[in-house]
């Protein structure tokens, strides 16, 4: 356990959190941009491991709700706290809580270097020339990946195709070894193949961590299986499991949802 | 192109079958007694390009990265339209000014004979193409996609690795070119450095004391073009700075143009 690990969670003690045994938990998150209301008061938490899907009609404030976990919205208000630490006063500042916190985005975005020194490229200087051969390969791995990449690591990235790139993008935020993982749409312009991957990959890598994905598809929220959280106008409507959620929703607006793929929540 | 360097090599061909190729670094010029060495004028315009650049480089880019990275959108419009002012106005208005301001402000601050020299000529050129600069080095950074600030964001790297390991590798290419071509706008300016440089021809002594009056090939050609009888060894003379800055500027626009190198492992 390094130094940073240990005051954060002696910090742990003075954030408010949720249940235990939530990793990550957000209460009464609020975001106004340009005076529009975007997030109304949203409060649910992760656990430890497992998936949880982030579903809801387009503009429901999925992406930003992402945003706001890794501050990259930093006027957000409420509390955001993981592993017990309100994010807010996370050791080492906001740089250091997006290496706790994986995100990848919907658009994947390789760096213009190898395949190699795209997967270390966040590891700091010493890491970097230190050989890093297993770690590559374990996060290739994990992103279902290393198959189609091990002969040639040290080709340029963007020579992938976009399903590739978008794995890669995944290895190269799991070579920070973060704590938590947020996918924003991560198979929303990929073909099946890299579809199936991408979820195989994601069940495996949510037994150690708990893993929030947003999607507009239904079908893959039920395949990903876990918690699904069911967002709409910025305010959240329904939170329940696979299967409560598709067999017996409890809400007029999931049903509608489920339905015909629209919200009508205000 | 290659007709323009057809009429300066013809124009000028008397004297370099005369004199030959040796003139580049003879280093007296007397036009009276038929001495016509180029090494003063082309030490002095090295000079003042490297002093320009020294001083044009670092803040060009700096402006450019705060402005783009750092200043609100609103203000980054307001900058930019000054700096395209400023590249707008002509040069021997810079000239004027360097003869008011820059000069007085040389020879009382380091107590010199007189401010024309090398320095006060590469301090006036950085201010001339400083807007080149910092408008390209903006552009090369505005290209980047938001995804890789984004990206490298998501990873926790803080500002300065952004800077060093995402934004300039990717600017480099564009940065450069505003390299090469404030380069390009330094080595042909003749007014604005005509009124400032001293127009001596010498060679500095020693080679690197920039303090002194000097002559670059632009003042040299602006300067006694007009005393020049029109086909003379000395217009000819004349003619041969001339194709030497065609063949330099020639150079500086194809690096320039150079495509940058494709990734490779």
């Amino acid at each position: 356990m390094n130094i940073n690990t240990h005051t954060n969670i002696k910090e742990a003690k003075e954030a408010e959190s949720c249940t235990v045994p939530a990793y990550v938990c957000l209460e009464n998150i609020s975001l106004t941009l340009s005076e529009k209301s975007i997030l109304k008061e949203v409060s649910f938490s992760l656990p430890a491991t497992g998936i949880s899907s982030l579903i809801g009609p387009s503009g429901a404030g999925k992406s930003s709700l992402l945003r706001c976990l890794t501050n990259l919205y930093g006027n957000w208000q409420g509390v955001i706290s993981v592993a017990g630490v309100n994010t807010h006063s996370w050791l080492g500042g906001e740089d250091a809580l997006r290496r706790h916190i994986g995100l990848i985005a919907q658009k994947p975005s390789v760096f213009p270097a190898s395949i190699h020194d795209n997967v270390i490229f966040g590891l700091s200087r010493k890491e970097r020339k230190q050989d890093q051969s297993l770690r590559i390969e374990q996060c290739l791995k994990q992103a279902a990946l290393w198959n189609e990449v091990k002969d040639r690591l040290h080709e340029a990235a963007n020579t992938l195709s976009v399903g590739q790139q978008q794995r890669l993008c995944m290895a190269r935020a799991l070579a920070l070894e973060p704590k938590v993982l947020l996918l924003d749409e991560p198979t929303a312009s990929l073909d099946p193949h890299s579809k199936q991957l991408i979820e195989a990959s994601l069940h495996d890598l949510a037994k150690e961590m708990p893993s929030l994905c947003v999607t507009h598809d239904l079908e893959q929220a039920q395949r990903l299986q876990g918690q699904i959280i069911f967002m709409c106008d910025g305010k959240i409507i329904e939170t329940a499991t696979v299967n409560d959620f598709f067999q017996s929703p409890k809400r007029l607006e999931t049903r509608e949802f489920l339905r015909w793929s629209v919200c009508d929540c205000d | 192109m290659l007709i323009l360097l057809w009429f300066l090599w013809d124009a000028s061909s008397a004297y370099w079958y005369d004199f030959g190729i040796s003139q580049l670094w003879a280093s007296e010029w007397y036009p009276y007694e038929s001495l016509y060495g180029l090494l003063p004028a082309i030490i002095g315009t090295a000079w003042a390009m490297i002093i320009a650049m020294l001083i044009a480089v670092p803040c060009g880019l700096a402006a450019a990265i705060v402005s783009s990275e750092i200043l609100p959108v609103s203000w980054q419009g307001w900058l930019r339209l000054g700096m395209e002012m400023l590249a707008g106005i002509p040069s021997v208005v810079y000239g004027l000014i360097g003869l008011w301001v820059l000069l007085p402000w040389l020879q009382n601050t380091l107590d010199l004979l007189t401010g024309h020299n090398l320095l006060a000529a590469g301090m006036i050129l950085s201010l001339m193409i400083l807007p080149t600069m910092m408008v390209m080095s903006q552009d090369a950074l505005r290209l980047i996609p938001i995804e890789q600030r984004e990206a490298a964001m998501n990873m926790g790297m803080n500002w300065n690795q952004r800077l060093m390991r995402i934004l300039l590798p990717q600017a480099w290419p564009g940065i450069r070119s505003g390299i090469l071509l404030g380069l390009g706008r330094a080595l042909g300016e003749t007014m604005a450095v005509m009124l400032v440089v001293g127009s001596l021809d010498r060679v500095p002594d020693p080679i690197y004391n920039i303090l002194e009056p000097a002559q670059t090939l632009t003042s040299r050609i602006g300067r006694e073009m007009g005393e020049a009888a029109f086909g003379s060894m000395h217009f000819s003379a004349l003619m041969a700075c001339g194709l030497v800055l065609a063949v330099t500027a020639i150079c500086l626009s194809l690096l320039a143009q150079r495509k940058p190198r494709e990734f490779a492992s």
